[in-house]
């Protein structure tokens, strides 16, 4: 049994903007940009969006970011919802969702969801760029961090991978196959930063970070924006661009406890997520057809693949081929554009846009045939936060 | 050689933690009503929301919860040490810290790992709170 509000909204605009080391603008003008681009892709005049909601990504943090002002910016007045959201990277999802209620209920008629970030500097590395935000000598316990050399995300996540593959027996080489899968991907992908292909090799020889992630464990950091635009089902019918409509929404906040009775590493909020989106849906694990999911690092694709319920914990590295690199080697449909890894790192947006490109069928080369059911995801924090979209092509 | 890495940066509420490992104890916080260790520091029970609790010293024995190789360098007076072993050790009275591991090769850290807790006098005034092998 699905929900009532299976099929009745959709993402009708899709506009992602030019990525990666793109210089000399901010975080507004790429949200002006996505916006632009995603009016003129869903067929709509700017004066039909009435509805704003403003994801900041890291430049949020460092004081540069959009937010409540982005309306001024794009002279947007006949707005009925307005929010600056935040759950980290579960807040595209939670976007998509607000906006589906909100626009089923009769409080909007569009919204526009908007990721934007600018974090890359001429000159500078995304590690400064990343490991640099937010590090202002903290007080208190939180200052034994970099008393004893903790540093950045990579090291949380390194942390939690490192627990996941010991208990499974996940080797490095287990996550170079996710890498250049993903890779694989991205090679058919205009949007992606990273086009080259990979082997895994060069997976082994790329440089270690916090070991056990090599360079190629980690997802980029890119200058750009996403503007998807929601609105109900059968305004999204008549308009220019073929409709993904939204079958399942879901969230799970499983926080960050650092005590015994938690477990980190091996379990996230997918699960609960998932298991919210698949009933409003009416569908479950056996009928997903392609997978978008937060990938931030390798290991974050393999937890989340098991936490949906989509391969037995510890299984997941099993819908990998031995060799990806080899053209003969059938791909697993996950992150079917390269994903954060290899093409652009939107935070949420990275996912819910390729899922919608899949849904629409308009991934060229990169299509996958049967997209009945795509099942996407956002993850923020270290595993402490998640959101679940699944859409599909059809109504119903 | 003076000693340039990060120290910490006690406050008001933490303070009595930090004098305590210059005295070689490790002190957690304890919250009677949920029966209930809890760190880092918080004002209030994350389990009953209880503001009631007093320190109390941990033997300082647990296990290797997980832990990683280091080699990016974010900080330069971490240069020399690079790669550097970091760990998360799950105490036995519950919490789980992040800390460093001492007196151990590399190859022989593994998950699940007992150890115990050493004292790092690193300057006159900070002791940091790593861990050993027990």
């Amino acid at each position: 049994m699905s929900d009532p509000i299976r099929g009745q909204t959709a993402i009708c605009g899709l506009g992602i903007t030019e990525m990666g080391k793109v210089y000399g603008h901010d975080a507004s003008w790429f949200a002006g940009e996505s916006i632009r681009l995603a009016v003129e892709d869903a067929g709509l005049q700017k004066d039909d969006i009435d509805g704003l909601l403003v994801n900041p990504g890291i430049t949020g943090m460092m004081g540069s970011g959009i937010g409540i002002p982005l309306q001024g910016y794009l002279g947007l007045r006949n707005l009925r919802l307005l929010n600056h959201m935040n759950s980290y990277g579960a807040t595209a999802s939670a976007m998509v969702q607000y906006a589906a209620f909100a626009v089923h209920h009769g409080m909007a008629n569009y919204v526009a969801c908007i990721f934007s970030d600018a974090p890359l500097q001429q000159g500078g590395s995304a590690g400064a760029a990343y490991g640099g935000a937010g590090r202002r000598g903290p007080s208190g316990m939180a200052s034994l961090m970099p008393a004893f050399g903790f540093y950045g995300a990579n090291t949380s996540y390194a942390l939690a991978a490192r627990r996941y593959m010991e208990r499974y027996g996940i080797t490095n080489n287990d996550l170079g196959r996710v890498s250049v899968t993903q890779r694989r991907y991205a090679v058919d992908n205009p949007h992606a930063t990273m086009r080259q292909p990979l082997t895994l090799e060069d997976y082994h020889n790329s440089r270690w970070i916090v070991e056990p992630f090599h360079l190629l464990d980690c997802c980029l950091v890119s200058n750009g924006a996403v503007c998807t635009i929601v609105t109900t089902a059968e305004r999204a019918r008549d308009l220019k661009s073929s409709p993904a409509y939204i079958w399942g929404m879901g969230q799970g906040h499983p926080g960050n406890f650092p005590h015994a009775e938690v477990e980190v590493g091996t379990t996230s909020g997918a699960t609960i997520a998932g298991e919210t989106a698949y009933k409003m849906a009416g569908v479950g694990p056996e009928d997903v057809d392609i997978c978008e999911f937060y990938d931030c690092y390798t290991y974050t694709v393999l937890r989340t693949i098991e936490d949906y319920g989509l391969a037995k914990p510890g299984e997941a590295i099993g819908l990998y081929p031995e060799d990806p690199a080899d053209p003969e080697a059938e791909l697993p449909t996950i992150n079917t554009g390269g994903g954060q890894l290899s093409s652009y790192y939107m935070w949420g947006m990275t996912p819910i846009s390729e899922g919608v490109i899949q849904a629409r069928g308009s991934g060229g080369d990169r299509q996958i045939e049967k997209n009945d059911i795509v099942l996407c995801s956002g993850n923020g924090g270290t595993l402490d936060t998640h959101g679940t979209l699944i859409l599909s092509p059809n109504a119903n | 050689m003076a000693y340039e890495k990060p120290l910490p940066n006690p406050d008001e509420n933490t303070q009595p933690f930090f004098d305590g490992l210059k005295e070689h104890k490790l002190l957690l916080q304890y919250f009677p009503s949920a029966d209930h260790y809890q760190y880092p520091y918080s004002d209030r029970c994350y389990k009953d929301w209880s503001t009631d609790w007093e320190w109390r010293e941990s033997a300082g024995n647990g296990e290797v919860y997980t832990w990683v190789r280091m080699h990016q360098l974010y900080h330069p007076s971490w240069k020399a040490e690079i790669p550097y072993t970091l760990a998360v050790v799950q105490l036995d009275e519950g919490p789980r810290m992040h800390t460093n591991l001492v007196r151990v090769p590399v190859e022989d850290v593994h998950v699940g790992m007992r150890v115990k807790i050493h004292f790092d006098d690193v300057t006159d005034e900070f002791t940091l709170p790593k861990f050993e092998p027990a």
